[in-house]
């Protein structure tokens, strides 16, 4: 197992990054008063252990025991009847699905599927938890109907059902659902907090971690615990008695992207344009996202350019990743980016050396 | 013209005294046309027409004057009596001016009555009382009120020159009044206008008359002989070329004498065509080449024939292969392009050169396959009964019209080649040799292909033809030249009498694309219609414009590609580009598929060499695609159809922004496509390896950021440096921690080793597998997720062989340990329900588990270099000791646990299908190693009640027991 999910928390006692939070929750669940949830954060900062931990607070380790189960649901939707596949996980307690799965029939699955697990009530024998928790996974890839069918479906079900919402983003949950929940921002843990957790893994696992290499791994981390802690297990196997200046490996895609960049930087024509697609392809297809794709572009290129250009630059990067959002080829847009970069480089430099 | 008789003369003249009520004779009047004219009968000055009748006053008027004349000059009269007779052909009507005396009037016409005819003369003829007068009377009221009773009276002669005139008093200077003056020159200017355009129409009727029983133009002018195609020379010759290759298969080995007088009339018609002009003068062409054809045709003779394979080698040489030496490579021949351009006639007259007797099978007729099977099938098989007994030759027409269920005719054609290629394989030689015994083994061997198929279509890139097109030798039609099909408008026009000028019919031919068929049918329809062409016209209706959507090619060439403005259209910029606008807008908009048609753009417009120092068309270009592709998504999301329309308006502004007239070499938009086939490969790939790893871990982890954050690390901590291959007893203690850290991980993020031929064929190949040196690649490949292109990572330490084959057995003896037990310090073991819906998922995971298995053993065996073929002595002892070590360890846990072990069902089923499977692979080792696991064990299994989907057998309880 790697030590990510090794030492993942698994109460929220045991929680360190994140513990204001975690008292909150707790607090949350010894009151009985239990409202729905919406957690949000980037990737990477816990959302999902603090989850876990709330439910193995509520329930018990009886939560934990999950199963994965993936059944075809018939839906009715007026004149035919769609076929949607779902891979749901859960306990006695709890079921975690993710409904955007299912592309843009993801209302079906708020309004039928959802509702259907949400009306049958759990009969406890003592009669105590008379509700279900439903975690529902991205919630901020759901399409606009889809959140709205969810609204009603948490007014309508809240005595039987609890909802969990997780996603990246609040702001593309519809300020309707936003408001039913209890919103709970979980941010990208600070360095020192990755450091922290280093040491804590580091003494675990009886390492020598040398604190100035911790904090290397911190700063390359991107402020995601899952990376630092990847990272570090990766500089474990690599070479072990730690060396204080030892590299830290980057992410393959993230060197491909910094090779993207020279290739723009050296370069400004269509041909070289050409070039940079077909390297932009390959990172589609491998299944990077491309907003990750044209942050990181982004970020590479500020690092070789002008101070003057910064700011246009980043103008231009927001510009197209907004008009990525709203269309669906995303590497339009990424190669718009990539011209209009190229314009205003090329542009800079005959304007700077003539 | 004739001189008059003097009897005519006469008669004229007293006919021009008749009273006007007399004239009328079979003609029927509404009542109220005839109350407005009687008031000018009355006046007696016929100074004032009513303006309703305006042609008719004229028409009288006109004859009025002409007698003027007539009586002057006898030869003037001649002209206009014979004027007026044409007049009365055509139903004129004319009125006359009243008589000056009813009674006089009688007495003349009396006296010169018309032997024919039988005339009524009335008394009374205009009575204030109706009962006055005899027989029908009309009523006429005057412009002053006064209301008289008019006599109606019948001639029933059949006289054609019935008029009358009025002898105005000469009351001035002139002879006439000035007003008759002036309106007579009216008159002749109208006339000659008449007559003049009556002329020519009059001499084209006939023609006309005659085309109408005769045929269509298109029909008529269809080129029968090979030189008189319009089509592009070296696709008629290439055809030709086609045709010639099966000779030696159709005919035999013996070369007949057409080869050499189509080859020789080739040669000359494209050195003729060349430096000839087609237009200048039609008989002279046909007089120069027919008749040097028709000689030949006759002097078939041997003297020649040995001539001919010197000729044939030579125009083979020319072209690069030689006929023979490629036998019909590709049997079938694909002709397309767009409508009109000759392509069915190509191929009937390139058959009928080679000798072959065309049988054509319109494949948007008949759609159903066996129709079309056995219509080919008779085409190819049959021998023509007819003396002549020429070879038959299949055109099929139209193949492309074949859509989903009538594919039938590309479904037989490639039957017939494909069964071609096994036969032929066989008895190529045999064929080639004695041709004669084709027919019995033709019919041997079901059917083979042994005549020539042609087949045509508009659109090469129908979905129908995709599997012919593979195999089909393709001919793409070009369009002739404009000046081309000019020329042979013109003498098609020469010939039917239509006068045209040429700057017309370029027009035409320009605006039809070249569509010989639509420019002939235009031009037989305004023949009849007796109209000249116009050029302006030639935009309007009169051609019926084709609304067939172009090929996505055609789009994309418009958009890329500036035309060549012609300088008249230039003069007029604006009404040009609006003209270019609505063009190109309707073209995309016919064409429909936006998206495809925006990533051809996207694919293509970078090659586009358009002026851009600063990039900006290019940024200005993307940003336009992206506006379509959030235009496009937006639509298909809210259903907002109408709004495709302003689609091609983006497509048009970058073709104003980058299009040039250079010509570029347009692909089709395959990356797109190709990188989201692989895309989504991926993702499948992904998701089926987060499915298998553990839940626990596998929640924490979205399917999406798996590559962005994980797989890179992952690799590396996969494979240490510093791991030595080495057996697990030899490695000190810290690396054996390592290695069941190592280890550990692998087994819970279900990543294994595996033998990649394995993968391939896992049948056949095992035991080459297991004893060649199999390369073991990690299962979910997570490399490929990282292995871009141009892109080498900068450590890739991959681990060796051996250690690979230690790992492949650490995981499995990990992995057996897990499964027997469960119970290794992991809380949360993968435990599947029971419940419905999916017995599928389990067996497929059953199956995975099981390969991997296998994989794994014979790695194992592999390592331990056990090279006997019964592994199972091998393995079964030590599976046997596992299976008691877990036994062991199942008994120190509480019954709890006990309880769940089989509501894994897959095991206890895998149990039984796996028994199965040795029964049939006798080598089979990991059943056994079940059973004998299974037999250290008491018997513990519960069938769990309820429902299930899953495969139920009937099982004896012998056979659970050991």
């Amino acid at each position: 197992m790697l030590w990510v999910d090794k030492y993942r928390p698994k109460t929220l006692d045991k929680v360190i990054v994140h513990e204001d939070i975690a008292q909150n929750l707790k607090k949350l669940v010894s009151e009985q008063d239990f409202p729905h949830l919406l957690f949000y954060g980037p990737p990477g900062s816990g959302k999902k252990t603090l989850i876990m931990g709330l439910l193995k607070q509520m329930f018990g380790p009886g939560a934990d025991k999950v199963k994965i189960e993936n059944k075809v649901w018939k839906i009715d939707a007026g004149s035919r009847t769609i076929d949607i596949e779902l891979t749901t996980l859960s306990s006695s307690y709890h079921v975690e699905l993710n409904p955007s799965d299912a592309g843009f029939q993801d209302r079906y699955i708020v309004q039928e599927i959802i509702k259907e697990m949400a009306k049958s009530r759990p009969i406890d024998t003592k009669g105590k938890k008379g509700f279900k928790v439903l975690v529902l996974n991205e919630v901020d890839k759901l399409s606009r109907e889809a959140q709205h069918s969810l609204r009603r479906t948490m007014e309508k079900y809240s005595a039987s059902c609890r909802l969990i919402l997780c996603c990246n983003s609040s702001s593309k949950v519809t300020e309707a659902v936003r408001s039913r929940c209890l919103n709970v921002r979980v941010n990208a843990p600070t360095e020192e907090q990755i450091i922290k957790v280093l040491e804590f893994v580091g003494k675990k696992e009886g390492l020598q971690l040398p604190a100035n290499f911790a904090a290397h791994i911190a700063a390359h981390s991107n402020r995601s615990l899952r990376r630092a802690l990847l990272s570090f297990e990766t500089c474990r196997v690599q070479q072990y008695p730690f060396s204080e200046n030892q590299t830290v490996a980057p992410m393959d895609w993230e060197q491909y992207v910094s090779e993207i960049a020279t290739d723009i930087v050296q370069e400004q024509s269509p041909k070289r344009l050409y070039l940079v697609r077909g390297k932009l392809y390959e990172l589609l297809v491998h299944c990077i996202p491309p907003e990750i794709i044209l942050k990181k572009l982004l970020s590479e290129l500020l690092k070789k350019l002008d101070a003057d250009l910064k700011h246009e630059v980043t103008h231009w990067a927001a510009y197209y990743e907004h008009r990525m959002r709203l269309g669906q080829k995303a590497i339009f847009h990424l190669e718009a980016f990539v011209a209009k970069f190229m314009s205003i480089y090329k542009g800079f430099l005959i304007a700077a050396f003539g | 013209m004739d001189i008059p008789l003097p009897e005519e003369l006469e008669w004229l003249e007293s006919n021009s005294l008749l009273p006007e009520e007399t004239e009328e004779d079979e003609f029927y009047y509404p009542e109220d046309e005839r109350i407005q004219k009687l008031p000018e009968t009355n006046s007696p000055s016929l100074s004032s027409p009513s303006p309703t009748e305006k042609l008719d006053c004229r028409k009288r008027v006109r004859s009025e004057e002409e007698e003027e004349e007539e009586e002057e000059e006898a030869n003037e009269e001649k002209r206009v009596r014979k004027s007026s007779q044409a007049e009365a052909d055509e139903d004129w009507l004319r009125y006359s001016p009243p008589p000056k005396s009813p009674s006089n009037d009688l007495v003349v016409d009396q006296a010169l009555v018309d032997p024919a005819g039988s005339v009524v003369v009335e008394e009374k003829i205009l009575s204030r009382f109706a009962s006055e007068i005899e027989g029908e009377c009309i009523p006429v009221t005057g412009p002053d009120g006064d209301r008289v009773y008019a006599k109606v009276s019948r001639w029933e002669t059949n006289h054609d020159t019935e008029r009358s005139r009025v002898k105005i008093p000469p009351s001035g200077l002139l002879s006439e009044s000035i007003r008759i003056l002036i309106e007579r020159a009216d008159q002749e200017a109208f006339t000659k206008a008449l007559t003049d355009s009556a002329e020519p129409s009059m001499d084209e009727a006939r023609p006309a008359m005659s085309s109408i029983r005769g045929q269509l133009w298109v029909d008529k002018y269809a080129p029968n002989s090979f030189t008189e195609l319009l089509s592009d020379e070296q696709t008629n010759r290439e055809v030709l070329l086609w045709l010639k290759q099966w000779d030696s298969c159709v005919f035999g080995s013996q070369i007949r004498a057409t080869a050499d007088n189509v080859l020789s009339a080739l040669r000359r018609h494209s050195s003729f065509s060349q430096n000839q002009k087609f237009s200048d003068s039609k008989s002279s062409f046909f007089s120069k080449s027919r008749s040097p054809w028709t000689i030949q045709t006759l002097e078939a003779s041997d003297a020649f024939q040995q001539k001919i394979d010197g000729v044939k080698n030579t125009f083979g040489l020319s072209k690069g292969k030689s006929p023979r030496d490629n036998p019909r490579d590709q049997k079938v021949l694909l002709l397309c392009g767009p409508p009109g351009l000759g392509k069915t006639t190509l191929a009937y007259v390139a058959a009928k050169h080679c000798g072959y007797h065309v049988v054509e099978i319109n494949a948007s007729d008949d759609r159903s396959t066996s129709i079309v099977e056995s219509k080919i099938l008779d085409a190819i098989e049959m021998k023509s009964v007819l003396a002549d007994a020429k070879p038959k030759c299949l055109v099929i027409d139209e193949i492309d019209g074949a859509q989903s269920e009538g594919k039938g005719a590309v479904e037989v054609i490639l039957k017939l080649l494909a069964s071609d290629k096994k036969s032929l394989g066989k008895d190529n030689i045999t064929q080639e040799a004695h041709p004669g015994n084709l027919s019995s083994k033709k019919r041997a061997n079901a059917a083979t292909l042994s005549r020539p198929i042609i087949c045509i279509c508009n659109d090469l890139y129908a979905p129908a033809l995709r599997q012919l097109r593979q195999v089909a030798k393709v001919h793409i039609f070009a369009q002739p030249t404009v000046s081309r099909v000019v020329a042979r408008l013109k003498y098609i026009c020469n010939k039917e009498g239509l006068k045209t000028s040429s700057i017309a019919l370029t027009a035409l031919a320009e605006y039809t694309e070249c569509d010989i068929r639509s420019c002939l049918n235009t031009l037989q329809f305004l023949n009849m219609k007796r109209q000249p062409l116009n050029i302006l016209e030639v935009g309007s209706q009169v051609v019926g414009r084709k609304d067939m959507s172009k090929s996505a090619f055609d789009v994309w060439k418009e958009i890329f590609q500036k035309r060549k403005t012609k300088r008249e259209m230039s003069m007029h910029g604006i009404d040009c580009s609006t003209k270019d606008f609505n063009y190109i807008y309707s073209l995309i908009s016919n064409r429909g598929d936006f998206e495809l048609t925006m990533d051809g753009i996207h694919e293509n417009f970078l090659k586009v060499h358009y002026h851009d120092p600063l990039m900006q068309k290019t940024v200005k270009c993307l940003n336009n695609l992206g506006v379509s592709d959030s235009f496009l998504q937006y639509t298909m999301r809210n259903q907002h159809m109408s709004l495709f329309v302003y689609q091609p308006s983006i497509a048009i502004t970058v073709r104003s922004l980058i299009s040039q007239v250079e010509k570029i070499n347009i692909e089709w938009p395959r990356t797109f496509l190709r990188n989201r086939a692989i895309f989504m490969e991926k993702k499948e790939e992904l998701k089926s390896w987060h499915s298998k790893i553990m839940p626990s871990i596998a929640r924490h982890q979205l399917v999406e950021s798996f590559v962005e954050n994980t797989v890179s690390p992952l690799l590396r901590i996969l494979s240490p440096p510093n791991l030595r291959p080495v057996a697990p007893h030899l490695l000190s203690e810290i690396e054996k921690n390592d290695l069941t850290q190592l280890v550990d991980t692998m087994v819970s993020y279900a990543i294994t080793y595996k033998s990649l031929k394995q993968e391939t064929k896992p049948g056949i190949q095992r035991h080459e597998a297991a004893t060649d040196v199999p390369a073991l690649t990690l299962d979910p490949r997570i490399g490929d997720f990282i292995s871009f292109k141009d892109y080498y990572p900068a450590m890739s330490s991959e681990l060796s062989l051996a250690m690979k084959q230690v790992l492949v057995h650490e995981i499995e003896k990990q992995k057996i340990l897990r499964e027997s037990g469960g119970k290794s310090g992991y809380p949360f073991d993968k435990c599947r329900p029971t419940t419905t819906a999916q017995p599928a998922v389990q067996s497929t995971e059953a199956l995975a588990f099981e390969t991997n298995y296998r994989a794994a053993t014979y790695n194992m065996q592999n390592m331990k270099e056990t090279i006997s073929l019964r592994q199972g002595e091998a393995v079964v002892p030590k599976n046997s000791k596992l299976g008691a070590n877990t036994n062991i360890g199942r008994k120190s846990n509480p019954p709890g646990n006990v309880q769940k072990r089989p509501c894994g069902p897959q095991n206890f089923f895998d149990r039984f299908r796996k028994s199965n499977s040795k029964s049939s692979n006798d080598h089979e080792d990991p059943p056994k190693a079940a059973t004998s696991e299974r037999d250290l064990r008491p018997l513990l299994f519960k069938f769990n009640e309820g429902f299930t989907n899953a495969i139920k057998r009937p099982v004896r309880i012998y056979e659970l027991l050991p």
